[in-house]
């Protein structure tokens, strides 16, 4: 059986830098929490999720080499499910919450200019489109078109759902910040409830976790 | 979140165990683990510290926490304290729970210890929603939840948060109409 700590994993998120599939693991573990908690849609870890499952498919390959009683094998294969399990949660929740927000975060990614920034993955764009579309329709379908003329518009942008980013979530600090919601300081280790938005930033620069 | 995706997250953190078995070094993906040597104590994740324990290859070591004097102590301090004290682990309630599921006979006075656990629970559940409902009064913004554990805090979810969006939304309803109201005088 390969090494699997020993491959190093390039360029998956941090500027380049290097990370080790438990690094990777990890993040991807935090991306899951953040993604659960988060009122909204967070930017997509695509490069996460593609290591991981590489990890993933490079070990059942090793695996398959078994011998079928080795002690290994259901250990590794428990690990596989479990990393499976956060695999698929993580992108479960990321589609229903791409579903209920469709039209708004297709707006959003229309003046989004800066790869990095990208709330949704390419994928996750087309599939944006194809449930919109679906959609309309759908609704065309089976009411629009039988009802008189005027009635007939359909204003997507009227009906669409945005996330309520006032919400309030729990958080833990990472980082000292200060002044945050003009008056609270956040020490190191602490755990607060706050409205999302104000923390939306500390979120991202990873200052603060959801819990 | 639900109770068993906390439980989920509880389950990566190592536990100690005596193995009876020899087995080279594991490279897993979340990193590496062993040797294992018969007699030789050493840390695992403990999900795999469960399967091993259930499959009757090895021996837990419970925690020092989990021991029935230290717990009744603790109790004491968290019943004579007004706020929240340290908890020995940030997931005390699940481990006591796997382990005493898993593996009672390895626990000393395990049906003391069970007790004490719950009753530490309880204790906290009851200062949190008093605390919550204190809070709520004085229509506060922010709280402070310091040395509160997943689970407990898992345990006002989604009942507190939701009950602020409503607040945060009949204040910033209230605020507007008092702007409209001074616009048009």
């Amino acid at each position: 059986m390969s090494d699997s700590e020993e491959d190093i994993i390039e360029g998956s998120g941090d500027e380049g830098e290097a990370m080790t599939a438990s690094e990777v693991l990890q993040k991807l573990e935090e991306a899951w929490i953040t993604e659960r908690i988060s009122p909204t849609l967070e930017r997509h870890q695509s490069e996460l999720v593609d290591c991981m499952l590489d990890q993933i498919n490079q070990m059942t390959e090793n695996l398959k080499r078994c011998k079928k009683h080795d002690f290994r094998l259901a250990i590794h294969k428990m690990e596989i499910d479990r990393i499976r399990y956060i695999i698929s949660s993580y992108l479960r929740v990321r589609l229903e919450k791409i579903e209920r927000f469709a039209h708004y975060l297709l707006e959003k990614e229309a003046n989004t200019t800066e790869e990095s920034l990208a709330v949704l993955s390419p994928h996750e764009v087309a599939y944006a489109r194809d449930y919109i579309s679906s959609l309309e329709s759908h609704f065309q379908s089976l009411v629009l078109q039988h009802v008189p003329e005027n009635l007939r518009t359909f204003d997507a942008a009227k009906m669409s759902v945005k996330p309520n980013m006032d919400s309030y979530i729990f958080l833990r600090a990472k980082q000292e910040t200060q002044g945050v919601d003009e008056e609270v300081d956040l020490e190191e280790g602490s755990q607060h409830l706050m409205r999302y938005k104000p923390i939306s930033h500390l979120l991202h620069s990873g200052a603060v976790t959801l819990i | 979140m639900d109770a068993t995706e906390i439980e989920f997250l509880a389950e990566k953190f190592p536990i100690t165990i005596v193995p009876n078995f020899a087995q080279e070094k594991l490279y897993l993906i979340s990193g590496d683990v062993g040797p294992f040597n018969p007699g030789i104590p050493l840390e695992v994740p403990m999900w795999l510290g469960m399967n091993l324990r259930q499959r009757g290859k090895c021996r837990l070591v419970i925690p020092p926490w989990m021991d029935a004097e230290k717990l009744a102590e603790k109790k004491e301090e968290e019943s004579q304290s007004k706020v929240f004290t340290e908890m020995p682990c940030e997931h005390y309630l699940v481990v006591a729970q796997l382990l005493l599921s898993a593996a009672p006979e390895d626990i000393p006075n395990s049906q003391q210890v069970k007790t004490l656990v719950k009753d530490m629970w309880d204790l906290r559940i009851s200062k949190l929603r008093s605390s919550v409902a204190e809070f709520i009064k004085i229509e506060g913004t922010h709280a402070k939840l310091d040395r509160l554990t997943l689970l407990e805090i898992n345990s006002i979810r989604p009942f507190l948060p939701h009950a602020f969006d409503h607040l945060h939304r009949l204040s910033k309803a209230a605020y507007t109409s008092k702007l409209s109201q001074t616009q048009e005088l």
